[in-house]
């Protein structure tokens, strides 16, 4: 053991002073980007929950007129889509997520911290662009789930829908974004000695979150994508009359959506596991089992989407599969539940304020389960979907197991997010006024459900029998409400008091207890060496926290701070701050409002802006890689490099996206009502520029092969040359598209033809971003920027370009050789 | 409109299901609350005080038990569920079934008989005898709900659901779209009358007929009768004999329902002139658009239609 070093100095500036407004709207650092998500996702939340207030207020009584029916609608849509999308997912990814991310694996920040800057701006502009129906147009209306057909223009006009869209759609780019960066951070960044078996739990989820998202979130984009395309294009994506189904947009949205609530709830259920063994000073039963069931999970809940379709007559055959599987998906949520209550079982409790909450999750998601268990029957289901009762469902598992844990991360995290502790009295009162408002409000809706109200309905007739009940729900409402004020209350009280948390407050048992309350900016003076599980109590108490005898020192004081901190923390060098986030998605949100208020020219404007900041990140990234000690060479915790770690998340997640684009057409193709046909197709010329495509494939192999050889003269020949060929191919479909349309099909022909230009015109888009991607690297190459130390960003671009080549291999085979195939 | 007091055979088995399922429910519900009671209260002591002896991290019989145990109740959950389903949803309609064409719309409910009879919003059927409901849109998804009668079946444009059962109990049925469909998804409700089988065939060969003849003694009918016939009703609303339209419902046998506005309102002379007057005030959206009659008309037009029995 080394002798007691030396202290640093007395004031080491935490992560939130300095710097101004400048430099919060350029900030990068991953605690800054968290804080922001904070106060977005708090401002949201009041208006998501007065929005629900309102409609308990309107559900007061029979033929009521507290708010009209269109008024209602737009209050129940933006309930849903504000809670999802702007509250619970940037509370859990955006916010505790980022901020604990670096600070659990030992890092001092995430693998791409421009982009986390990004995904924060990006979800500001979707969440500007959601409400932007307020000031003109209307707010969305038809739900948080859209169904097609009513979304059509015909049924309803109008931007209110335009702007769900467009909202969604950027919101969604900001959470791929961030499922991206999480990834390849929890992969390439952890400390050295923390395998995947000694991270925390939270880690785990997130890690399996981040798969998710990268999965389920294409689907979405795609299914919003024909919507857009109906509405502005006039294709007919989910037209019956054309010969398509408004069903298509519902399993997509499915396949997106339920996915989706294991991203809300896998985060949770990693919190959870921390804060039990927190307060119960044990470490969590079962790590193993807790570890597999969230990857078990995350697997199957890619499975079960049509139990949200059972009564639109997908057959018994499809029913009783999507049944099975949903009930399977409830075995290892059981797991983990058990696996709680064990860990609590023989504890030496102490019954804090988060304690409560996480044990009222406990009770609360077990409930929420049960009646799940009640909808994964199909025949049951179709009493209860759409009606109050699967109301009460959702609620209790998103209220009940994902707010409650949430309420209890923040009075657990809140000393090291802010140096301040929340009141614990006014916590108890917060805990207490909740758990009794919230039983309130939705218990009773189990009941409505079963005597047949429906959902989504702005009254109901006095003589149904449901006004007593509806009317216990909005006293709950309004008891929740003053919960959550005292909960704000309990924040603007702590930020407001000058008392500071400890550093370890709880005695806790991961990494992020290790830093100061609140950390500095570079998180750790010297990135800790991990030798188990629960590796900070590993480091004060020196033995094992994860098998055998726990540390049952009833309360006392945390020991010293390991041995061997540094003197100094001058050679540590953080990355700079940078405009470009901010811009870059001020510009996509021009693209956004120009599409929807038909100003062309702001479209391109902001097209043109993405694009330069964009590249401009990148060459920032390339040059902090340079000025700092040589970070392309870093040891990856995960054995590849951080960015290609970062393409091959990104290529993930296309595969989805192209995916669905391909099953579309596949779908689609015979069931055009008229119009011409797959025969259409010039097999012989698309073989040429197939070719020329695959050979760019090639010249790629080779330009980085010259690049790793240092040979200047032809890497730029290859480079340029894979850019080429690139442009031919293009050349190629914009000879191809022209003459189509002047034999008659366009886009909005027949469904043959709008799956056709949407799946080829999408990976023409591809083509063109790499082509794009490649002239920025020869211009670099050109200016002697590109030597051999940076060979693995041409690589980068060779990975990209190689799957957008595979891609076309099988839309070519499925495109367009299969029509040569009789009968295909 | 309960889902607890089931009337059909497909709601019965619905309902076993759901208490079976309850059951498993309940018994899971009371192992965890116990477990959980147990540790918060019982096997843990509070920081300060001396530490309890278990310490596991483990047990690998715990763990088995908790996994195979739940898997072991879902399989008893769902073979029944898997046999329900296939039972409930036969590929062709049983022997002897009343086949009956419905159709959905922003916001009302049309049915067609095989025998050519036309209703709107309250669907007349005979108990103890299988009645298939074929269900089609006439615009954007929407979906069939009885619960006492069975699950819902959701209406979609493009293809046909079927919904299969026998009603058991003769009597009257709430029914309410399931699928939101705009402003007045909450005001598209109907009823459903099961009647005995005299009954039905009795309703059966009224409907068929063509309307009621208005007593000569009528003056006031028959004013909104020359009223009606001249009116932009007949663009939307068929009265056989009388009027084409087939965009709204058929109105031939009108006064034989007992509510209007598709299940909002009870069928009386005032609230008919309150729905003629202002559709959109009862029904936000409603395509029908507002007819503002002076007194004295509206009181014959009201008149006439409450003649159509």
């Amino acid at each position: 053991m080394a002798a007691q070093p030396k202290p640093l100095p007395a004031h080491q500036p935490s992560y939130l002073e300095g710097g101004g407004i400048l430099g919060w709207l350029t900030t990068i650092d991953h605690k800054r980007v968290a804080v922001m998500y904070l106060v977005s996702a708090l401002f949201f939340m009041a208006l998501g929950g007065f929005e629900a207030m309102a409609i308990r207020v309107q559900l007061w009584s029979p033929d009521n007129h507290a708010l009209s029916a269109a008024t209602y609608n737009a209050f129940f849509t933006m309930h849903g889509t504000t809670m999802v999308f702007l509250v619970v997912m940037p509370l859990l990814l955006g916010f505790f997520g980022n901020f604990l991310i670096p600070l659990q694996i030992g890092a001092r920040d995430v693998a791409f911290p421009r982009l986390n800057a990004m995904s924060f701006w990006l979800a500001m502009v979707a969440g500007v662009l959601l409400h932007l129906g307020w000031v003109r147009g209307g707010l969305p209306d038809a739900g948080w789930f859209g169904y097609a057909n009513l979304t059509e223009r015909y049924f309803t006009p109008g931007l209110a829908i335009d702007w769900w869209v467009i909202g969604l759609l950027v919101s969604g780019t900001s959470t791929v974004l961030t499922g991206l960066n999480f990834l390849t951070t929890i992969i390439a960044m952890r400390a050295p000695g923390m395998t995947y078996m000694r991270m925390p739990m939270f880690i785990w989820s997130l890690m399996a979150t981040s798969i998710l998202i990268l999965i389920a979130f294409p689907a979405l984009t795609i299914g919003l994508i024909f919507l857009l395309f109906d509405r502005f294009f006039g294709t007919h994506f989910y037209v019956a009359s054309a010969g398509a189904t408004p069903i298509l947009w519902q399993h997509l949205f499915w396949l997106f959506g339920h996915p989706e609530v294991y991203i809300m709830a896998l985060p949770a259920f990693g919190m959870i596991s921390e804060i039990i063994p927190a307060f119960s000073r044990k470490p969590l039963f079962g790590y193993p089992m807790m570890a597999y069931s969230i990857c078990l999970i995350a697997f199957l809940s890619y499975g079960v989407w049509g139990h949200h379709m059972f009564a639109t007559g997908m057959g018994p055959v499809a029913d009783s599969a999507f049944a099975v599987t949903s009930m399977l998906i409830a075995i290892p949520t059981g797991v983990k539940i058990f696996s709680w209550i064990a860990t609590v079982w023989g504890g030496s409790l102490r019954m804090t304020t988060a304690f409560y909450f996480a044990l009222g999750m406990l009770l609360e998601f077990t409930l929420g389960g049960l009646s799940g268990i009640m909808h994964a029957s199909a025949p049951i289901d179709l009493q209860q979907t759409d009606s109050y009762f699967v109301v009460a469902h959702f609620h209790y598992v998103l209220f009940g197991g994902v707010i409650f844990t949430i309420m209890a991360a923040f009075y657990y995290w809140w000393p090291k997010v802010t140096g301040r502790m929340l009141g614990e009295r006014l916590g108890k009162w917060h805990f207490w006024l909740t758990v009794v408002g919230f039983n309130l409000t939705f218990f009773p809706m189990h009941i409505l459900g079963m005597w047949g109200m429906p959902r989504r309905t702005y009254t109901y007739g006095a003589d149904m029998g449901w006004t007593h009940l509806n009317q216990v729900e909005t006293i709950g409402a309004f008891i929740l409400g003053v919960a959550f004020l005292v909960f704000y209350f309990n924040i603007f009280k702590s930020l407001t008091s000058a008392e500071r948390a400890p550093a370890d407050p709880w005695d806790g048992r991961s990494l992020e207890w290790s830093t100061a309350s609140p950390p500095p900016a570079y998180n750790f003076a010297a990135i800790p060496q991990i030798r188990g599980r629960d590796a900070w109590w590993m480091l004060k108490y020196g033995h094992a926290g994860s098998r055998g005898v726990a540390a049952y020192a009833s309360g006392a004081a945390p020991s010293q701070p390991p041995p061997g901190e540094p003197l100094s923390v001058e050679h540590i060098h953080m990355p700079a701050p940078s405009i470009f986030p901010l811009v870059s998605s001020l510009a996509v949100g021009m693209i956004g409002l120009g599409l929807i208020i038909d100003w062309y020219r702001i479209i391109l404007i902001g097209a043109a802006v993405t694009v330069l900041s964009i590249v401009g990140m990148g060459f920032e990234y390339a040059d902090y890689g340079e000025e700092s000690h040589d970070p392309e060479h870093a040891p990856s915790s995960g054995g590849v490099d951080v960015r290609k770690i970062g393409v091959w998340s990104f290529i993930g997640s296309e595969c989805v996206f192209f995916a669905s684009l391909i099953s579309t057409f596949i779908v689609y193709k015979s069931r055009s009502v008229s119009g011409p046909g797959p025969q259409i197709l010039n097999i012989p010329l698309t073989s040429v520029s197939t070719f020329i495509l695959l050979m760019s494939s090639l010249l790629m192999v080779l330009a980085l092969a010259a690049t790793q050889r240092g040979d200047k003269l032809w890497q730029r020949i290859w480079l340029g040359g894979t850019a080429a060929f690139g442009l031919i191919f293009l050349g190629g479909q914009v000879y191809e598209f022209t003459s189509f349309y002047h034999e008659g099909m366009g886009l909005t022909t027949n469904l043959f033809s709008q799956s056709f230009f949407v799946l080829v015109g999408f990976h023409g888009v591809h083509v063109a971003i790499g082509v794009l991607w490649l002239s920025v690297l020869l211009v670099a190459a050109m200016a002697g920027k590109l030597g051999k130390s940076r060979a693995l960003s041409v690589e980068l671009v060779g990975l990209y370009w190689h799957f957008v080549d595979v891609v076309w291999i099988i839309i070519f085979t499925l495109v367009y050789l299969m029509q040569a195939v009789p009968g295909a | 409109m309960t889902t607890l007091a089931p009337k059909s055979d497909l709601a019965q088995w619905i309902n076993s299901l759901f208490i079976e399922v309850t059951a498993w429910d309940a018994i899971i519900l009371a192992i965890v609350v116990s477990a959980f009671i147990l540790a918060v209260f019982v096997f843990s002591s509070r920081v300060g005080e001396a530490a309890p002896a278990s310490a596991a991290t483990s047990d690998l019989g715990l763990e088995i038990a908790w996994t195979l145990g739940p898997t072991l109740v879902l399989v008893m959950i769902s073979v029944p569920t898997i046999r329900t389903i296939f039972r409930s949803q036969p590929a062709v309609a049983p022997a002897g079934a009343l086949e009956i064409k419905v159709v959905a719309h922003q916001w009302w409910w049309e049915f067609g008989y095989p025998d050519g009879a036309k209703t709107s919003n309250e669907l007349h059927i005979p108990a103890n005898r299988p009645i298939r409901l074929s269900l089609e849109s006439g615009d954007i998804i929407h979906s069939f709900w009885v619960p006492q009668l069975g699950g819902k079946r959701d209406v979609v444009p493009g293809q046909i659901n079927e919904l299969t059962f026998i009603a058991t109990v003769p009597g009257m049925y709430p029914g309410q779209c399931a699928e939101f469909c705009g402003l007045s998804h909450a005001n598209m409700r109907f009823r459903v009358f099961v009647d005995s089988p005299d009954e039905f065939a009795k309703w059966d060969r009224a409907q068929l007929a063509g309307p009621a003849a208005i007593p000569a003694t009528d003056l006031l009918a028959s004013n909104g009768a020359k009223l009606f016939a001249n009116s932009p009703c007949t663009t939307c609303h068929m009265i056989q004999g009388i009027s084409k339209g087939y965009i709204g419902p058929d109105l031939t046998h009108f006064a034989s329902r007992t509510t209007l506005a598709a299940g909002v309102l009870k069928n009386t002379p005032e609230n008919v002139a309150k729905w003629i007057g202002k559709p959109q005030e009862t029904k936000p959206g409603a395509n029908m658009p507002a007819l503002l009659l002076p007194g004295p008309k509206m009181d014959a037009l009201v008149a006439y239609l409450e003649s159509l029995k």
